[in-house]
């Protein structure tokens, strides 16, 4: 259970919020670098926090970032010319650059100077890691560029998607730190999916369905690990990274990807979820990309043309309840992140956390959210930088380990759990 | 036509959840281990609670000759004795917390009584950001086989948070 003020301050994330000036407080994914892949190409609608704009790559490469609108009479630069280093509204021939100065205006001598009156509010947008990361905080703020491993390492060696989740960021983040779910929900998945199946933890993970949890707090955020049994009185632990406001990394299995998410706010009621797969050390396989981008592991097929699933809630999810019954999906839904989406999206737009109630196991999302309640009135009372900006929170793994039983997995795993550059990531 | 899905996760709709409570008041023992955690929980039990009981335990476990009485060993903040199996049986979780660093063999008094009557145990413990290795494994070592959910935090007020979102 969280009180509705309590909640209201992180599910609210536009501007003059105080849940959108912590987002504010971070580099955050914006678009896929794809989505703007040559000079001149045309401009993409983007709604983060709240709110809309427009991105574009000019003449010169040099990405853009700014309010979607015209200053002039408020027309949509969507429909806007990509052309001679700035975007040029279609309707009266006011032209953008990539900082949102107005270059031209068509209309008055160029004598009168009048353009450089005319400025959209821009932000900086900057490619790393096959993502276009934007920062929406106030300029005098702005932190180092993010330096989340799988955004450093080189492109054959990663995968990257998103897709548009119908729910606030909070409850879909929610699911992500919720492990106990996995042993219900995603049931079957673990013997089937080409991204899960065949790992020796497996067999762990079949044999204990009730595991225990230990949430421990972490400098950028926590560390959640499940315990299960091993051989010789030893625990398997699988220790999963949440780092604020809402990345988290899965513990890897066996010679699998290591994979995570990023969920950012578009709205109060959308948000996009961004998923990741890598491997510190090589490249992924032909096989395993395919995989990823046919819609297994993390991933999902989507409509065409857009990044909504294709299952999706106008559709009921594709719902197969002869699946259900038979067990070969717990929920009916198939696919890890549709199952997960599913359920969170059936919540509401904004799930009422009043009626509620939560139970020991629900740990981690108590601890997120008493962080994280903590990072914004520190932010807002007292101007503190929230954890999570630092780019030593950003330089973390996830781990599957195997340890003896009466030491702190954060302190026996110490070295797993950070990059360690050329170093694979630890697995079981 | 809207599909099922799509009409009843909208916002419009989200306002006919039937508006009744769905859940009855908890039980939740609360039971400090240590001297510091004593203190932490007397400050908690002066908050509002639900169905939160506040106890202690007695420190010092029973030497090698002797033998464990139940009797007095489980008291409220006013110092009076309570049954631990009469308490336990009528919880809905049990919540021991101790701080780092202390090695509370009582733990297992607690674990073994709630395992009995099977009711889930939780523990916390209350450790400073920079609390050595060793430390933090005496104290984890007595609880971590007798808590189905462990939480290691770095102030007492996620305690109350915590309480609160379990509806204590």
């Amino acid at each position: 259970m969280l009180r509705k003020e309590q909640s209201d301050l992180l599910v609210h994330t536009g501007p003059g919020t105080a849940g959108g000036r912590l987002f504010r407080s971070y580099w955050i994914p914006a678009l896929l670098a794809d989505e703007l892949p040559e000079n001149d190409c045309p401009p993409v609608r983007v709604k983060l926090l709240s709110e809309r704009m427009i991105a574009f790559r000019d003449s010169r490469g040099r990405l853009g970032l700014m309010d979607e609108f015209c200053a002039h009479r408020g027309v949509s630069l969507w429909f806007g010319r990509n052309e001679e280093d700035g975007l040029r509204c279609p309707y009266h021939g006011w032209k953008y650059d990539t900082t949102g100065q107005c270059i031209e205006v068509p209309s008055e001598p160029v004598e009168s100077g009048f353009c450089k009156k005319i400025k959209l509010k821009a932000y900086p947008l900057v490619e790393r890691g096959g993502v276009l990361w934007t920062y929406m905080g106030s300029p005098e703020r702005q932190p180092p560029l993010p330096e989340w491993e799988f955004a450093l390492v080189p492109a054959s060696q990663r995968f990257v998607s998103k897709r548009i989740q119908e729910s606030n960021w909070l409850q879909a983040m929610e699911g992500g730190i919720d492990s106990s779910h996995v042993s219900f929900l995603h049931r079957g998945d673990l013997n089937s999916d080409p991204l899960f199946k065949g790992a020796k933890a497996n067999q762990y993970n079949l044999r204990d369905s009730r595991p225990v949890f230990e949430v421990v707090e972490s400098p950028g955020g926590l560390f959640i690990g499940a315990r299960r049994d091993a051989e010789d009185g030893n625990y398997y632990w699988r220790i999963t990274q949440w780092v604020m406001p809402s990345f988290t990394m899965i513990p890897p299995r066996g010679w699998h990807p290591v994979h995570g998410h990023f969920w950012i706010p578009i709205d109060d009621e959308n948000c996009w979820t961004w998923s990741f797969d890598y491997h510190p050390t090589h490249a992924l396989t032909d096989e395993q990309v395919n995989a990823m981008r046919e819609g297994k592991g993390i991933h999902v097929k989507y409509q065409p043309g857009t990044y909504r699933p294709l299952a999706n809630k106008d559709n009921d999810y594709l719902i197969d309840r002869a699946a259900q019954k038979a067990g070969r999906t717990f929920s009916g839904v198939e696919g890890i992140a549709m199952q997960d989406a599913s359920l969170q999206e059936s919540m509401g737009p904004i799930v009422d956390r009043t009626k509620e109630n939560l139970v020991s196991t629900d740990n981690g999302i108590i601890m997120a959210r008493h962080r994280l309640i903590k990072a914004v009135k520190a932010l807002m009372d007292k101007d503190t930088v929230p954890p999570g900006v630092d780019i030593v929170h950003q330089r973390v793994r996830s781990a599957a380990v195997v340890l003896p039983p009466d030491q702190p997995y954060m302190e026996a795993a110490k070295d797993a759990l950070v990059v360690r550059e050329g170093t694979a990531h630890a697995s079981v | 036509m809207l599909s099922e899905s799509a009409r009843a996760a909208s916002a419009a709709e989200a306002r006919y959840r039937v508006a009744a409570p769905n859940s009855r008041a908890r039980a939740v023992k609360v039971i400090a281990l240590d001297d510091e955690s004593e203190v932490i929980i007397k400050r908690l039990a002066e908050m509002p609670w639900r169905g939160a009981t506040f106890l202690t335990v007695l420190r010092d476990p029973p030497g090698a000759d002797q033998t464990f009485s139940m009797t007095g060993w489980l008291r409220d903040l006013a110092g009076h004795a309570k049954g631990l199996l009469d308490e336990i049986a009528g919880a809905d979780n049990v919540v021991m917390i101790a701080h780092a660093g202390s090695a509370p063999e009582n733990a297992s008094i607690v674990g073994e009584a709630c395992s009995l009557r099977r009711v889930m145990t939780t523990g916390l413990i209350v450790s400073a950001p920079a609390t050595p290795d060793e430390v933090l494994s005496r104290t984890l070592a007595h609880l971590r086989p007798w808590a189905l959910m462990l939480v290691i935090a770095t102030g007492e007020e996620y305690i109350a948070d915590m309480l609160a979102a379990l509806q204590a």
